[in-house]
Order: structure tokens, then C-alpha cells, then sequence
């Protein structure tokens, strides 16, 4: 992914996870903190949809399970 | 009378599995000796959906005690200020070594090992009639409990048992929460009427949920409006589950649109599809739509379950529901757990209307509150919060459609996010569910009052 993305990535896991963005590195996991959880998680799905514009495809959506995860299945989208 | 439990060891079919393990428990297995104390006592269970969770209630549902259901996961804060109000003298919580005043006890048994905390204070005393307590608000902490009984619990699981097609052969999974009255309410019937109970799963939005499901091969569903969502959002009605013969809904109102792309599923796979309403303060269920019928009510919440009636209250409309799942009152101090009101009617704060085949609808809501993500939230005590804590003299908050909080007021240093991280501390209300507006001036009726009505129109 380009630099501009992946902060536009942490950006938006920021947002719907409600943590700063020194929190977002590849350790965060789906349900690794709190904030995690699956609300967030459908609330992280449109937040990632909106900022890029595109549209998640519904066996990415379990997928995307960390952050790591979430830059490669984005790559999928030429990001 | 006979008592839920003794319902549950007569059903010869119930086995309880640990998804974790893949091994299975009768339920005989999984009831633990609890050490004798004299006396009914009050107990804090902190439960999360493992099998030990299961085992632990079970067992104390076996006992003369009152047990307070409550979620592990509560921050540790929140967990000891209950405990100071209501002074349990029996505490389960897997996720401390240690409690002040209170002893550790090994609870031996032959499927697992696990341990209580036994304090030596004075006991609180609790009302012979209560035997389960549960919090409507989920996991914001808040002392406010309704009291069930013995006879609240049996005869609710027994009405569910009346209307869900519940078989010996089904595989359950319990994938809501046993301290959230409709999970609680999917293992008591369960386990009196069903088959294979399965603890110790993961959430639906990991895939091992359903790498589960197909192996296990589940034979329901439970959720309410957002898990519908997401099973909707992870291409659920896109798939085949050949095992699964229901689904239910519960715990607020699912958008019309989704409800018919659920149902029109259902109907094509030979799925029944119940979609039911209820409250805590009634154990949880309190009418169903009968699956053959929803396409024709599919905005109605039904017909009463057996046993129970609903009716309008003449004046205001608001739908009354009587029934022997009626609570016994709430709790929100240590010294009304020694209290048991007697309720007639249960009044259930939404304005209803009955059409001529008997079928129930909710119009609107007589109290101010707004369901979000299935839990409950109190509009004036979020009113409460912002006036004391920000110094606001004029907020206005209003549910749209469940959606979301509508935050109205005419401060102009007063900065969105210091009322929303102030709500997500406070009430673990999530920043997106929130929407704020500095307006000029506050609407007002012609008594004064905050007026509501015209806020939720202008916005709209």
C-alpha cells in the first residue's frame, strides 16, 4: 500500500475504534483490546469503505482481522 | 412448586458442549457442590460464554441463593462499585486473583476446577421470591436490576417451550450473553425442552463461528437487530445452512427491509423465521409473530406467548402485558433486594395498536429512551449527565429511529468530542452513534418544557 493510504488506513481505524493512532500497528487484533469488538468491528468496515470508496466484499468483512490483514486485503483493491 | 432445575434434569436428551474442547457434559457434570452457607445469600456472578459460565450459573440455580448476573467483561471500577452498594457475600469472576475481603474457594467438581470468592460481612438480605437479577442497560455498570423469580424464570422457559420448535435434536448455540435476558431465556428453554447446548463459541464475525456451525451443524440462531445486520453485511443469506430449521429476533425493532430479506430467505429454505418481543422486566419474551404469518405482520410484534395477555391502556395507549414472567420490581439499592412488588400489569413504555386478527404494533414509546445495539439507553439520565458534568443549562437529547443520539444545545464553547468521549466513558455509547447540533435557540412548548417533538422534526 502507499504511505498516503496506510495513513488514511490508521486514520479510519482510529475513528471507529476510538483509539489514538499510535495504537494502530500490526499487533491490533479483532478482540486483542476492548475497543475491538464487533460492533466496531461493522463500524470499522464502513469507515474503511467510505474513506477509500470501495465496497468490502462479505468474506472480507470476517477477514479483516487485524491491521496487518486489513493493508493486505486493500491491496487487493490496487490501494 | 417445581423449580426450573429439576425441569432441566428430566429432559434425558440435554448434553452441554464445550466448543472449545469438542468434549460433552450432562448436566449433572456440569453441577458443581457450591460450599453450604446458612441462609439465602446474594451472589455476583461475572459471566462470559464459556462452559464454566454455564456450569457456575447452573449450580447456583440449584441453590437457595439470589444471583446477580453481570458481564466479565465490566472494567474492574464499575465491578467494585456494585459490590460496595449491594455487598454480595458470594462473588464469581474469572478475571481476578483477588478481591478485598474475601476469601478464595476451590469449587471442586469432575469436569473442571474453578474457584468463588466467599466474603465473611454481614449478608445482605434478600426477598425469599428473588432468585435471578438482571441489568437492562448491559454493560455500563448502572445498580439497576429487575428482580426475577423462581417462578419467573420456569414459567417463561415453559411458554418459549409452547411456541419455538424445540426438538431433542437440535444443536443450541448460546451466542448471546446469559447475563442478557434473551440469551439467558435461549438456555433455559434449551435445557428443558431441547438437545446439544453449545458453550465456549466464538463471536459470529470470527470465522471459526462458522467452521462451527457447519460441524456442529446448529440448528438456530439468536439476535438481535445488529447481529441480523451483520449476519446480513458476512453474506449469511447468500449461503446455504442446510442444518439450521430457526432463526429468532428479538431486543428491538429490525428495519422492515431486512426483516423481509430474512423472511424471504427463510421461506425459500424451509427456515421458520420467529421474530418476537419482549423485556427483562417480563424475563424476556412477551409475544411472538407466528413464522407462517410474518409476511402479512411483518411490522407487528405478535400475538402473547402462552399464559400471557396484552391489552392497551385506555388512555394513553400504552401496551400493558400481565403474566406469571412479570417481575418482582427493580432493585437500585442493597436495601430493596429485601422488597418484592407485586405487578399486575407490566407497562411497557411503548404506545401500541392491535389490529382485528389480534396482532400487536408499536406506534412510538411513552418513556425517552432508545435502544441501541440491543441495550437500552435512558435519554433524561444521558440529559442528567451532560448538564452536571460539561455545565450545560439547555441539552435536549432525542432518539432517531434507534439509529442514533440526537445531542442538541446552544453552548459555543462546548467541543463534540468532549460529549462524546464524556458518553463513551460514561455509558459506552460508540462516537458514531452519537450526532450533535449547536442551535440558537432551545425549542420550547408553551409550558416550558424541552420540546422534543419539534427537535426531532426540524432535523429530520
Amino acid at each position: 500500500m502507499e504511505q498516503k493510504n496506510i495513513e488514511l488506513l490508521i486514520e479510519a481505524f482510529s475513528n471507529a475504534l476510538e483509539i489514538p493512532k499510535s495504537s494502530v500497528d500490526d499487533n491490533l487484533k479483532y478482540q486483542g483490546i476492548p475497543q475491538w469488538d464487533s460492533i466496531t468491528h461493522m463500524i470499522l468496515i464502513s469507515e474503511i469503505e467510505n474513506t477509500f470508496q470501495i465496497e468490502i466484499d462479505s468474506d472480507e468483512v470476517l477477514e479483516l482481522n487485524s491491521f496487518s490483514k486489513s493493508k493486505e486485503i486493500l491491496g487487493k483493491y490496487n490501494l | 412448586m417445581e423449580s426450573l432445575l429439576e425441569q432441566m434434569k428430566k429432559n434425558v436428551h440435554s448434553i452441554f458442549l464445550d466448543a472449545t474442547t469438542g468434549k460433552t457434559y450432562h448436566l449433572q457434570e456440569l453441577l458443581l457442590s457450591i460450599p453450604k452457607l446458612d441462609g439465602k445469600k446474594l451472589v455476583f456472578l461475572y459471566l462470559g460464554n464459556d462452559i464454566r459460565s454455564t456450569s457456575i450459573y447452573l449450580s447456583f440455580l440449584d441453590t437457595d441463593h439470589a444471583t446477580v448476573l453481570l458481564s466479565e467483561s465490566l472494567d474492574t471500577s464499575l465491578k467494585e462499585n456494585l459490590e460496595s452498594e449491594y455487598r454480595p457475600t458470594i462473588i464469581f469472576d474469572c478475571k481476578r486473583d483477588h478481591i478485598d475481603g474475601f476469601e478464595s474457594k476451590t469449587v471442586p467438581s469432575d469436569a473442571f476446577q474453578t474457584s468463588i470468592f466467599i466474603g465473611d460481612h454481614t449478608p445482605t438480605t434478600v426477598h425469599s421470591n428473588c432468585k435471578v437479577l438482571l441489568s437492562t442497560s448491559g454493560t455500563t455498570g448502572s445498580p439497576k436490576f429487575v428482580k426475577l423469580s423462581e417462578e419467573n424464570l420456569l414459567q417463561n422457559a415453559r411458554s418459549i417451550c409452547n411456541y419455538l420448535p424445540i426438538i431433542k435434536d437440535d444443536v443450541t448455540p448460546l451466542n448471546l450473553p446469559l447475563y442478557y435476558s434473551y440469551g439467558l431465556s435461549v438456555l433455559h428453554s434449551n435445557a428443558i425442552n431441547g438437545g446439544t447446548i453449545v458453550c465456549g463459541l466464538p463471536d459470529i464475525l470470527q470465522k471459526e463461528f462458522w467452521n462451527q456451525m457447519e460441524s456442529f451443524g446448529f440448528t438456530s440462531i439468536a439476535g438481535v437487530p445488529y447481529i441480523y445486520e451483520m449476519l446480513r453485511r458476512i453474506g449469511f443469506l447468500k449461503k446455504e445452512h442446510p442444518q439450521l430449521r430457526y432463526i429468532t429476533q428479538a431486543g428491538g425493532n429490525l428495519s422492515q427491509n431486512i426483516k423481509k430479506e430474512f423472511n424471504t430467505y427463510c421461506l425459500e429454505h424451509h427456515i421458520h423465521f420467529y421474530v418476537m418481543y419482549g423485556q427483562t422486566e417480563a424475563t424476556a419474551r412477551i409475544s411472538y409473530v407466528p413464522p407462517h404469518l410474518l409476511e402479512d405482520k411483518i411490522t407487528s410484534i405478535g400475538i402473547p406467548i402462552e399464559n400471557g395477555r396484552l391489552s392497551l391502556d385506555k388512555e394513553t395507549g400504552e401496551l400493558l402485558y400481565k403474566g406469571p414472567n412479570v417481575f418482582g420490581g427493580y432493585s437500585e439499592k442493597r436495601m430493596d433486594l429485601n422488597k418484592w412488588e407485586h405487578i399486575e400489569f407490566l407497562r411497557t413504555g411503548d404506545l401500541a395498536e392491535r389490529d382485528e386478527d389480534g396482532f400487536y404494533y408499536i406506534k412510538g414509546r411513552l418513556k425517552r429512551f432508545v435502544k441501541i445495539f440491543g441495550n437500552r439507553v435512558n435519554l433524561d439520565e444521558i440529559e442528567r449527565y451532560l448538564k452536571s458534568s460539561l455545565n450545560i443549562a439547555l441539552v435536549a437529547c432525542v432518539g432517531i429511529e434507534d439509529k442514533f443520539i440526537l445531542i442538541s444545545h446552544c453552548e459555543g464553547h462546548i467541543k463534540d468530542e468532549q460529549i462524546k468521549s464524556g458518553l463513551f466513558d460514561k455509558f459506552k455509547i460508540h462516537q458514531t452513534s452519537i450526532k450533535i447540533q449547536q442551535i440558537e435557540e432551545m425549542p420550547l412548548t408553551n409550558n416550558g418544557k424541552i420540546n422534543y417533538k419539534k427537535i426531532t422534526e426540524d432535523f429530520k
